[in-house]
């Protein structure tokens, strides 16, 4: 898959998984932070996250630490997913 | 004990003057409620919600801008039922492995009295009355025990519930639910059993202080049985204790199922001069729904007619007692005697 049409999966993975109801996946820009400013996520949004990526990709995040170095915004997510995905 | 300020949201028109005078039609069955923009909930909180807590923090959130309740007491038989079953349905569809805390969160039928207290910052008294078709009642007794203890003590008490498809379809199966088509309109004209399907919250401000009360909640009664006799022993005890007989109006909780009319027509039978009337075409069934008779009681006594399909026999709009009859499923059975003063 084409790094752009991953970029909008995941976008709308994370619309439909955080019932961001009122965000389109045009709104949320690949370089914008996901929590504090930006999308304005928060802690029970990270656990969402990491359960979206082991559900659609396989990925097993075990270690806070790693957890927050991945999820800053939409290119290190993406990033991620393509050099660690099972599925 | 005394009422003081009330909200409600539910299959009809709240908001307006008059609203309740055109009535908003069921679809396949089920009176969904009106929800409004929730201006007061963060957006945050509010993606999170399901339907029940959105409904029930909605209804109460505008009673608190400038009160803070010493209790929250919530009446739900349900809670979030739509959100536990997506939660269970998770745990299979991916093997007891990693599941999301959201629908978990939200879940539990104490997760509306929860989040309002976590969202007015209350540490007060906060719980939730769990006793299926009474809990409603069960919420009120416990207000008015409080009140009667600490009558300066302001007290937030709901009703609350949801339609889910998973409780829908197992009433549905069990033939608490219409099987053809059925017109909210002629609910009571339909002579078959079962209901249709409703939901809504209902939330007062309670305190033991009668002044600028706009109602007084003189007794509250409930049993549980199947036999109309029972029923009829227990409405002439009640009004035999707690009144003289002069109920200008009673609102009985009939719901268009021809098995639980003999209930209410023994109540009837038992007020020949009283007007009667019903709520449940523009509410629906559902356990809590003794609420909305309450609520609607309210605005009667704040002078604002009730609508003309609201009656079933007589017009009363005096201040006088009003008798509220309601039962769930012909098992859970409850009578509300209010008053203006």
């Amino acid at each position: 898959m084409e790094k752009e049409q991953l970029k909008q999966q995941l976008k709308e993975q994370i619309i439909k998984f955080l019932n961001l109801t009122n965000v389109k996946p045009e709104d949320i820009k690949d370089d914008e932070p996901l929590f504090g400013e930006g999308l304005g996520l928060d802690s029970i949004d990270s656990i969402e996250l990491i359960v979206l990526l082991s559900r659609e990709y396989g990925i097993n995040i075990q270690d806070p630490k790693e957890g927050r170095k991945i999820l800053v915004n939409i290119d290190t997510m993406v990033d991620y997913i393509e050099q660690h995905r099972t599925k | 004990m005394y009422i003081h300020y009330h909200n409600c949201i539910f299959p009809q028109q709240t908001a307006l003057p008059g609203g309740l005078d055109t009535l908003l039609p069921a679809d396949g069955n089920q009176l969904k409620a009106i929800e409004p923009s929730y201006d007061g909930v963060p957006p945050g909180l509010l993606r999170r919600m399901g339907k029940a807590v959105r409904m029930g923090t909605g209804t109460a959130l505008p009673l608190l801008k400038d009160l803070r309740p010493d209790g929250i007491i919530i009446g739900t038989a349900n809670g979030g039922m739509e959100d536990c079953i997506r939660f269970l349905n998770q745990i299979i569809d991916y093997d007891e492995g990693m599941l999301t805390p959201g629908n978990f969160v939200q879940s539990t039928p104490n997760a509306i009295a929860g989040q309002l207290g976590l969202m007015t910052r209350n540490q007060c008294y906060n719980i939730t009355h769990v006793h299926r078709g009474l809990s409603f009642e069960q919420a009120l007794l416990d207000a008015a025990m409080l009140s009667m203890e600490h009558p300066h003590r302001n007290y937030l008490v709901g009703a609350v519930d949801e339609i889910a498809d998973y409780n829908y379809n197992i009433d549905l199966l069990g033939g608490w639910y219409k099987k053809h088509p059925q017109q909210n309109k002629d609910l009571y004209e339909a002579n078959s059993p079962g209901s249709i399907a409703g939901e809504g919250a209902v939330m007062l401000v309670v305190n033991g202080q009668p002044e600028e009360a706009v109602a007084r909640l003189r007794a509250i009664r409930s049993w549980h049985g199947t036999n109309p006799d029972d029923a009829r022993t227990n409405i002439e005890a009640f009004l035999q204790q707690y009144t003289d007989g002069n109920i200008p109006l009673l609102i009985t909780g009939e719901n268009g199922d021809n098995r639980l009319l003999p209930y209410y027509e023994t109540c009837e039978k038992l007020l020949p001069g009283s007007a009667v009337g019903r709520f449940k075409h523009m509410s629906g069934e559902y356990p809590t729904a003794a609420g909305i008779a309450l609520w609607l009681t309210c605005r009667l006594f704040e002078g604002e007619a009730l609508p003309h399909h609201f009656y079933k026999k007589g017009k009363e709009n005096t201040a006088g007692p009003v008798l509220i009859y309601n039962t769930y499923k012909g098992e859970q059975h409850s009578l509300i005697l209010l008053s203006k003063k």
